[in-house]
């Protein structure tokens, strides 16, 4: 008897709890081999493929491509080595209970025995233990969620934690939209009107002694104001407003992601920023012959990079990451390059860029630029880094504030090539190509004179460009 | 415009009502305050000081010192006021109101309603409220709660001098009974407050501070306690209303439901433990008729539900301070 296997939305890393299926590479009856594409994921963070482990028969597409989002665990499709009559795969379909976890393919379950019962739910929750007191449904909502209880203070009596104190520990933190104080009128004792009337008055400029109160005990109230309020004085063809209706485009999960990941960052990070001009004719000309004899296209943001690797090797104070009180500083410089990809921006990674040659590094950054504007990097291309370069130079900006991407300790951004007139050494004019970079730098990890001292290196390694082939 | 005191106020405004209207006698424990029960020069007026000098210029006839027995006192107002005397009757302090609330509850609360409307009852009675003053646990109680509870009665919470002038003057102009809450900790607070003849109409809030993210209700010494979290605020961009109730019967529901219409957010701070408290019966008026408007729950800064402690120290800890007011609304805002 042909064996059926459920395909189920796989879980990614700790913080993966949904996906959607972007798209299905395959249909129902198609026959696959092991290693074949099935379909595209989307996470919050990434866009994978993933492919068939064993070579089987897709019996039942259950998710169809889209927006829907599914639970690490949901049931995708069904798989079968062979041929299987449509109710026997609509009978394992009924008794298939998601597996703790998630898994991409669940392990094999017989024909006959459809699936395993599994006793947990499909979001894996875990055990907690605990003698504090807590509401079952707060308890519940923990173990779903994992929700660390010591770092929950409760509101309830004795310190009893509620559904709604884990439900908010578990939620971002959300800045309050703030409109600030209001007017205050001061009252007019003769005049008997509510405190939001008075306000409102001295908005409108009403003059409350005019006005009949319709409120209790004859009291002026808001509406009595708003009645008052006058209609403006018009003056030959009005103006008419037609409806500003906005088209509301909820963020998609890339887009929440750099919400939250930027606001987090211009929120906790202490930034400073340093800021050089740096002349780029001598690169401008080598780049032109290096390319040549090279036999590569490297981009003038490629040498940048370059020069950016060798600078973080020779500061690795600056090559850093934060992670809570610890700075980890690293050998290598991973390089994340910002690229404006059709979902927004990303930040693939190009590794250890200070042991590679400028031909390598032109590969490197081609093929993760590839992929960004495909949409088909994977965690391992977005995991990391030790710094980041963001140019925005070929849109003619001048000069930036970028935010820095957490953990890294520091981002690069650089402004557009142009033509200043520079003093020359005898006293004369002289014109020459400059770039300004701004490094915006994690003054808890790094210090002002550190920063300064890798953009000098930097500025010398650009300036100096055949130290880049030493 | 004077500055005043907030109990010469009280006294200046008894004073005042004394001379312009024979029918308004006052009675209480040691009213006169002098050198004996027959009063005299030196008489001080009260452990309060609020009706010095009453004695001299009224005699005994309209300013009687009664025994220390509250449910006299107020028994003994609620006749004066039926046979058609206004009568201000001082209970010293508002924790011993226990032994007269058959009078005040059951009796003078009652007279308009049981008669038909054909006799009224307007007694004022007077009673020192409010902790801060180490004055132990018989001494510093806030009782306005189950008073605002009982039908019939006014209950006035003045927190200005300002406020106990006109207040005080417009339950001297009804014809029902007010209780008239003063917090011993205001007594040295002074004001501006207005010349002419102007009074405050009871169940028309006070805006103090005006602002767009959160609503601060409270009454008597809350308020400042309200108004300083509110300016502690302010410096982080927070602005808040803060709503001064005045009187909590009748209690401006308008005042507090407009403002939580505009913030969305909403803090009631109480002097008196939380549990069948002013604030949980205002959290439950917006709870009702502003949910939509409310964008977190609503937090209250009450009294722990304990005696209020005697030790300096603790009974500061026990009341509701401007720092807590601070932590609740940053609570608040803090919602997601």
């Amino acid at each position: 008897m042909s064996k059926l296997r459920p395909f189920c939305m796989p879980k990614w890393g700790i913080e993966m709890t949904e996906g959607t299926i972007a798209e299905w590479m395959v249909g129902e009856g198609d026959r696959v081999k092991r290693g074949d594409t099935l379909c595209l994921i989307e996470t919050a963070k990434i866009t994978n493929e993933v492919e068939a482990e064993n070579d089987c028969v897709i019996l039942r597409v259950l998710a169809p491509a889209g927006q829907d989002v599914l639970p690490v665990g949901a049931l995708l499709a069904v798989f079968g080595d062979d041929d299987v009559p449509a109710a026997e795969v609509d009978a394992f379909i009924a008794a298939f209970v998601p597996a703790e976890g998630g898994v991409g393919e669940a392990p094999v379950a017989s024909g006959d025995k459809p699936a395993k019962p599994a006793a947990a739910p499909a979001a894996a929750p875990k055990k907690i233990a605990t003698n504090r007191p807590i509401s079952p449904e707060a308890l519940a909502l923990a173990e779903r969620e994992g929700a660390d209880l010591d770092a929950i203070e409760g509101s309830g009596r004795g310190g009893r934690i509620t559904y709604q104190d884990v439900y908010q520990h578990l939620r971002p933190q959300a800045a309050p939209v703030l409109r600030g104080a209001a007017e205050l009128a001061p009252e007019d004792l003769r005049i008997f009107a509510s405190p939001l009337a008075r306000r409102l008055a001295a908005l409108h400029g009403v003059d409350l002694s005019g006005l009949t109160g319709t409120g209790p005990r004859g009291r002026i109230s808001k509406h009595d104001v708003l009645a008052a309020v006058p209609a403006p004085a018009s003056g030959g063809a009005a103006f008419v407003a037609v409806a500003n209706t906005p088209r509301i485009a909820p963020f998609d999960k890339v887009r929440g992601v750099i919400a939250q990941r930027l606001t987090a960052a211009k929120r906790d990070i202490p930034h400073f920023y340093l800021r050089v001009a740096v002349d780029v004719d001598a690169l401008l000309a080598l780049r032109k012959t290096a390319n040549l004899v090279l036999g590569i296209k490297a981009s003038i943001n490629d040498y940048l990079v370059l020069a950016a690797g060798k600078a973080l090797a020779r500061h690795p104070d600056v090559n850093v990451q934060l992670h809570g009180d610890a700075v980890h500083h690293f050998p290598h410089a991973d390089i994340a390059v910002a690229v404006a990809s059709p979902k927004g921006l990303v930040t693939p990674i190009v590794r250890q860029v200070d042991r590679m040659t400028l031909p390598q590094l032109a590969a490197a950054t081609a093929a993760q630029i590839d992929k960004a504007k495909a949409g088909r990097l994977s965690w391992e291309d977005l995991d990391g880094g030790t710094f980041t370069i963001s140019n925005l130079g070929m849109f003619g900006i001048d000069d930036f504030d970028a935010v820095i991407n957490p953990p890294q300790g520091a981002i690069l951004a650089v402004g557009r090539a142009r033509r200043e007139a520079v003093e020359t050494a005898d006293g004369g004019i002289d014109f020459a190509t400059r770039i300004s970079l701004t490094l915006s730098v994690d003054h808890r990890a790094i210090d002002g004179a550190a920063g300064a001292q890798f953009l000098a290196t930097l500025k010398g390694l650009i300036e100096d460009p055949e130290q880049l082939f030493g | 415009m004077a500055k005043m005191m907030y109990r010469d106020a009280v006294r200046s405004t008894i004073f005042e009502a004394m001379e312009r209207d024979e029918r308004v006698v006052v009675l209480g424990e040691d009213v006169v305050g002098g050198m004996g029960t027959a009063g005299g020069p030196e008489a001080i007026g009260g452990i309060w000081s609020t009706s010095t000098g009453f004695y001299d210029a009224f005699g005994p006839d309209r300013v009687i010192d009664t025994p220390i027995s509250e449910s006299a006192i107020v028994g003994a107002a609620g006749g004066l006021a039926l046979a058609g005397k206004k009568p201000i009757a001082e209970l010293m302090f508002a924790d011993f109101i226990g032994v007269s609330l058959d009078q005040i509850w059951n009796q003078i609360a009652k007279f308009r309603y049981m008669f038909g409307g054909k006799s009224t009852c307007p007694a004022i009675i007077r009673m020192a409220y409010g902790g801060g003053f180490n004055a132990a646990a018989q001494h510093s109680q806030s009782v306005h709660h189950f008073l605002t509870a009982m039908p019939g009665l006014k209950v006035v919470m003045p927190s200005t001098p300002e406020d106990v002038r006109g207040l005080l003057r417009e339950a001297l102009r009804g014809d029902d009974p007010v209780i008239f809450l003063e917090h011993k900790a205001l007594y040295g607070v002074t004001g501006e407050v207005p010349d002419g003849d102007w009074t405050i109409p009871f169940g028309h809030a006070r805006l103090t501070r005006a602002g767009q993210d959160l609503t601060l209700v409270a009454t008597g010494l809350m308020v400042s306690r309200c108004e300083a979290a509110a300016d502690a605020l302010a410096k982080d961009g927070i602005g808040c209303d803060v709503i001064d109730l005045r009187t909590t019967s009748p209690m401006d529901e308008e005042a507090i439901l407009d403002s939580v219409e505009v913030t969305g957010r909403l803090v009631v701070v109480d002097e008196a433990p939380q549990r069948c408290s002013l604030a949980t019966d205002i959290s439950a008026l917006a709870a009702q008729k502003a949910f939509a408007s409310l964008k977190a729950p609503i937090e209250m800064v009450c009294a722990p539900h304990s005696p209020v402690p005697f030790a300096l120290e603790l009974e500061q800890a026990y009341l509701p301070s401007a720092a807590k007011i601070e932590a609740a609304a940053r609570k608040v805002l803090g919602y997601r």
